[in-house]
């Protein structure tokens, strides 16, 4: 047996010092998660207790059948995506992400589109400490539902299994909505990249969106 | 493989979910095709660099407001 699952056996039996531990072994993961969703403290802060007072109340029906860490990511999940429901706190539209639109398309003559590579400058940009703010806005601007399920799969580290289960979708869902919102942060720090390149030789605000975006498909026949 | 079937599949690709045989597909469709290469290198970027985003410490306030609200929730020890 584990430590954890020697505190989750001793917290189901009411031990107070088991439920103390299990509450600060997982509060920063819990915080850090809520922040993101939520981008302001006093929102996180209700969902981080929300969902403490969750496990305390109902950590006797923790079953085992998920890892301890998923199942509060559940509560978490719940909570803020209930939150979005009551309306208090809400900045993404609830909008769909189709590929079609998200997809580069081929310029006027009907060339495949130019796709720079710039994991390289992404790298560097890290480094340096200029990416962070721009990942984080990129990622705000995601639907909600998508963004939880980039939150959990690609920033908190969950597989498509664990993210499934703390949101309630199948993992095919998870897959789904997973890659439109890969695509759409990608599309962002592509815009990103592409504008600091031409910001060197004078920019027009006209340009600044990126030659990939152009919502048709890339290609049909090849 | 088109670019659009490659496309849909790139998360799945970058993440290692699909079979040998479709791998095989995307590469021979990626050994001509340099924008499907590019994309899917700055996708994989995109979803390694989530991983290395710094997370927020919980303030001590807060903290001390969780267990302050626990505390009256917790179960009475005997």
């Amino acid at each position: 047996m584990t430590d954890e699952e020697a505190l989750i056996t001793a917290s189901k039996r009411g031990d107070t010092a088991a439920l103390d531990a299990l509450v600060r072994a997982h509060q920063d993961r819990v915080y850090a998660f809520a922040m993101r969703m939520c981008r302001n403290v006093e929102d996180a802060k209700d969902i981080l207790q929300e969902t403490f007072l969750g496990m305390v109340r109902s950590v006797r029906e923790f079953r085992e059948e998920s890892k301890f860490t998923t199942w509060l990511y559940r509560i978490a999940s719940n909570a803020c995506l209930k939150k979005r429901r009551r309306g208090v706190h809400d900045p993404s539209p609830d909008q769909e992400l189709s590929l079609d639109e998200l997809m580069p398309r081929p310029d006027s003559d009907g060339r495949k589109p130019e796709i720079a590579d710039w994991s390289e400058d992404a790298e560097q940009a890290l480094l340096r400490g200029e990416l962070s703010q721009r990942m984080e806005a990129a990622i705000d601007k995601l639907p909600r539902e998508y963004k939880i399920v980039l939150v959990l799969r690609d920033v908190e580290g969950l597989s498509a299994e664990e993210t499934a289960q703390a949101v309630g979708l199948s993992v095919a869902a998870v897959k789904s909505r997973l890659h439109r919102a890969r695509v759409f942060v990608r599309r962002e720090l592509a815009e990103y990249f592409e504008g600091r390149g031409k910001s060197s030789a004078g920019n027009n605000p006209d340009d600044r969106r990126s030659r990939e975006s152009n919502p048709r498909v890339l290609d049909q026949n090849r | 493989m088109t670019c659009r079937e490659l496309f849909e599949r790139l998360s799945e690709y970058v993440d290692g979910e699909l079979s040998q045989e479709i791998c095989e597909e995307i590469r021979k469709h990626m050994n001509g095709c340099d924008p499907c290469v590019h994309f899917a290198k700055t996708l994989k970027t995109t979803a390694d660099l989530c991983r290395r985003l710094p997370s927020t410490p919980i303030p001590p306030e807060v903290a001390a407001d969780l267990r302050a609200l626990l505390s009256a929730h917790l179960p009475k020890p005997k």
